[in-house]
């Protein structure tokens, strides 16, 4: 009876991961992204023509992959997350967004903060993969429209990176301070550690359901077109990418050794290097798409042994998610 | 003995001080969906009979009548949104009755503007209404009788695509209002009576076959709702499922207000919109009558938390509340979940009185409009922060994992092996 009221009052180990998970992965990712977003300007400002911008993009789409599944505070804020990466994009807006404001030279592309306003999806990471890879976008000259619209989604992103960045020195403080008075966002500090556990799940969701679920469609009707980021050879890259951010911040979290949740990362990982199919062009045929069916399934293991090992351990369960709904 | 009986009322003082049981809150709760469900059952049978008295006498008077009871019919239906997440039987459901956006085009006529077949979806301008048979997947479909079997069992997301919605509240708008071309201007759809006219009168082409379409899709409406009523009747299977385990009720609820809240009230159909500037991403796009749909999803989200729900006829369901088992545990996070619920409702509520003046829903999406987009950001900013207090009310009653809506890997773990 007496250890037990002890053991109520003592304080809960929830904190202990989430200032290595701050200082392991969140401030470095978004000091990375912050770091290609800003080259990613400074390259369109020297040049803007499509071979020229191509490394930089590439680049800062390794980057926003160290962050994407950290859809709460400064990435939700004026939504963020969305503006930077507007994927899944199942009616096809950014083509026709991008579109329209190329064949009307639309001037808002002069203007920083008339462009801040245009909607996303005629912003961000997917908007710059039309101009910068589609085959009829992607010709323009020096002196053309679509290289001033590049340049300006360029300095968009930049802009958005840097104050992100930013705002995670604030948020990572709010974070840490986690149920002491004052502190308005987290009123327990177990609050902050299930913010970044939720995080962590979700991005292991979306990676398996969105990532992965979109393009294998169903096995009458794969949809190897709705791979993310797929113009740009992006499919797979960006789940091997989201998969490593995920260990990372997985081990973060977690105070003790996480062998299960380790091995099941390094199977995920070991199939996704093995694929050799950038695009996941081969959810269309049987035996491609099995493996891709297996890389998912394996994605939806390391779940079950989070939830095992460091759920059980922190005594943490999964809160809602900006996902949840259809 | 009297000793035993002492202890025992001690006790019960000091743990639970005014504490409802699980069991009568969760009682509540079935009570207020069967109301709700059964009141939106009404209202879509007064729907049916607008829709049986435009099609035997075409008029702008009864079109107008037909969309009047439409408006009613969503009252309650909205209010229900917030049992869908919470709860498999009405998720696996919802998609019947509510499903959007939808590629209109696979229903009927579309304006040029709207574009024809798409990467995404190759039957976005199928046009069913004017098609007697046509190749769906491979297949021929012998489409020249339009029964409520054809919408629900072929067209209804046909060719797997979400957006190839054929029955439900939304495809019956469209057949309503028809297509709101007015993108972030004033006006909603303006469909002409007369499509529904008989022989030289009938404009757009197969006046017979559109009133057919309508027919069917509103039967269905109603014997959707008629199975979903019983559902949550006594002996039901909702009822009685979330009888025999209180504890997973309470999670389902409070999961229902969640994801309401959060990932598609505020995400997807609110900020979404803002960000995209697009009339399109209207949840009552045909209608103009977005305002009220997220007003009532608000309302929905705060009746399942008070335990109190005032019907279409004015009388009011209620019982023992999930807020006074939330205060009984913790009484700091109800009063700041009321208080969260509460101010989502005012927000909301502020664009329905702007929308009401005449300042429609997707006149607040245009992109010059910032009073728009701060009214609607507002409402979204409200509704994140109470599913902050949803979360920690959660947290405080120690309740097991929230669901992950849509994820079959947590919904159902044999699913990723099939």
């Amino acid at each position: 009876m007496r250890l037990a009221l002890l053991l109520a009052f003592l304080p809960l180990p929830a904190l202990a991961g989430v200032a290595e998970a701050v200082d392991d992965q969140i401030l470095p990712a978004t000091e990375r992204f912050a770091a290609s977003a800003g080259a990613l300007a400074g390259a369109a400002a020297a040049d803007c023509t499509a071979p020229a911008l191509r490394p930089a993009y590439q680049d800062t789409f390794d980057a926003w992959m160290g962050m994407s599944h950290l859809t709460f505070g400064p990435l939700e804020r004026d939504g963020r997350a969305l503006t930077i990466e507007f994927w899944p994009d199942p009616r096809g807006r950014v083509a026709r967004t991008v579109r329209g404001l190329a064949s009307e030279a639309d001037p808002v592309v002069g203007d920083a903060a008339g462009f801040a306003q245009v909607s996303i999806a005629g912003r961000g990471l997917m908007a710059l993969e039309q101009l910068l890879y589609d085959e009829e976008l992607s010709g323009y000259g020096a002196g053309d429209y679509p290289c001033r619209y590049a340049t300006a989604i360029a300095r968009d992103l930049a802009a958005m990176a840097e104050a992100v960045q930013a705002e995670w020195q604030d948020h990572s403080r709010l974070m840490l301070s986690a149920g002491e008075p004052g502190n308005p966002r987290y009123l327990a500090e177990s609050e902050a550690s299930q913010a970044l556990y939720t995080a962590l799940l979700g991005g292991l969701e979306f990676d398996a359901d969105q990532r992965l679920g979109r393009p294998l469609g169903s096995f009458d009707k794969p949809r190897p077109r709705l791979a993310e980021a797929r113009r740009s050879d992006r499919p797979l890259r960006n789940i091997s990418l989201s998969l490593a951010a995920l260990r990372d911040l997985a081990v973060a979290l977690s105070d003790a050794p996480i062998p299960a949740t380790q091995a099941a990362f390094e199977a995920a990982q070991a199939t996704a290097g093995a694929l050799d199919d950038p695009r996941l062009a081969g959810v269309a045929d049987p035996a491609g798409r099995l493996k891709v069916e297996i890389l998912q399934q394996q994605i939806r293991a390391i779940s079950d042994a989070i939830e095992a090992e460091i759920g059980g351990a922190l005594g943490l369960t999964a809160g809602f998610n900006s996902q949840d709904g259809d | 003995m009297k000793i035993k009986l002492a202890i025992s009322a001690l006790a019960c003082a000091a743990a639970a001080p005014a504490f409802a049981g699980k069991p009568e809150v969760v009682s509540t709760y079935v009570a207020i969906a069967h109301a709700g469900y059964e009141d939106s059952l009404i209202k879509a049978r007064e729907l049916q009979a607008a829709v049986d008295a435009l099609l035997a006498e075409p008029s702008a008077q009864a079109l107008e009548a037909a969309r009047h009871a439409w408006l009613a019919a969503r009252v309650p239906y909205q209010q229900t949104e917030a049992y869908r997440f919470g709860n498999a039987i009405v998720d696996d459901w919802e998609g019947k009755v509510n499903a959007w956006p939808l590629d209109e085009g696979l229903i009927d006529y579309v304006d040029p503007s709207y574009g024809g077949a798409s990467d995404e979806n190759e039957y976005a301008a199928l046009n069913v209404v004017a098609s007697p048979s046509f190749l769906l997947s491979g297949n021929e479909v012998d489409a020249s009788q339009i029964t409520p079997e054809l919408l629900a069992e072929t067209l209804h997301e046909a060719d797997a695509i979400e957006a190839n919605v054929a029955t439900g509240y939304h495809a019956i708008e469209f057949l309503l209002w028809g297509q709101d071309l007015n993108g972030t201007d004033p006006g909603a759809g303006n469909r002409p009576w007369t499509d529904y006219a008989a022989a030289d009168a009938c404009t757009g082409g197969n006046c017979d076959r559109r009133g057919a379409y309508l027919k069917a899709a509103t039967d269905l409406l109603v014997s959707d709702l008629e199975w979903m009523t019983a559902q949550w009747a006594e002996g039901g299977e909702a009822a009685t499922s979330l009888a025999a385990d209180p504890d997973a009720a309470i999670t389902a609820m409070l999961t229902g207000m969640g994801s309401l809240s959060y990932g598609e009230l505020a995400g997807e159909r609110m900020k979404l919109g803002v960000m995209l500037n697009d009339p399109e991403e209207e949840h009552d796009c045909f209608s103009d009558n977005t305002h009220n749909s997220h007003y009532y999803d608000g309302i929905g989200i705060r009746n399942v938390y008070l335990g109190e729900y005032t019907r279409a006829d004015g009388s009011v369901v209620s019982g023992e509340s999930l807020s006074s088992l939330v205060s009984a545990a913790d009484p700091a996070v109800d009063q700041a979940l009321r208080a969260g619920l509460d101010n989502s409702v005012a927000k909301l509520g502020r664009i329905k009185i702007a929308a009401e003046a005449g300042t429609s829903y997707d006149q607040m999406l245009g992109g010059e409009n910032q009073t728009g987009e701060a009214l609607v950001m507002a409402a979204v900013d409200a509704l994140v922060a109470q599913t902050q207090d949803i979360q920690r009310a959660v947290n405080v009653l120690g309740l097991q994992e929230i669901g992950f809506e849509g994820s079959d890997s947590l919904d159902n773990p044999d699913a990723v092996f099939q």
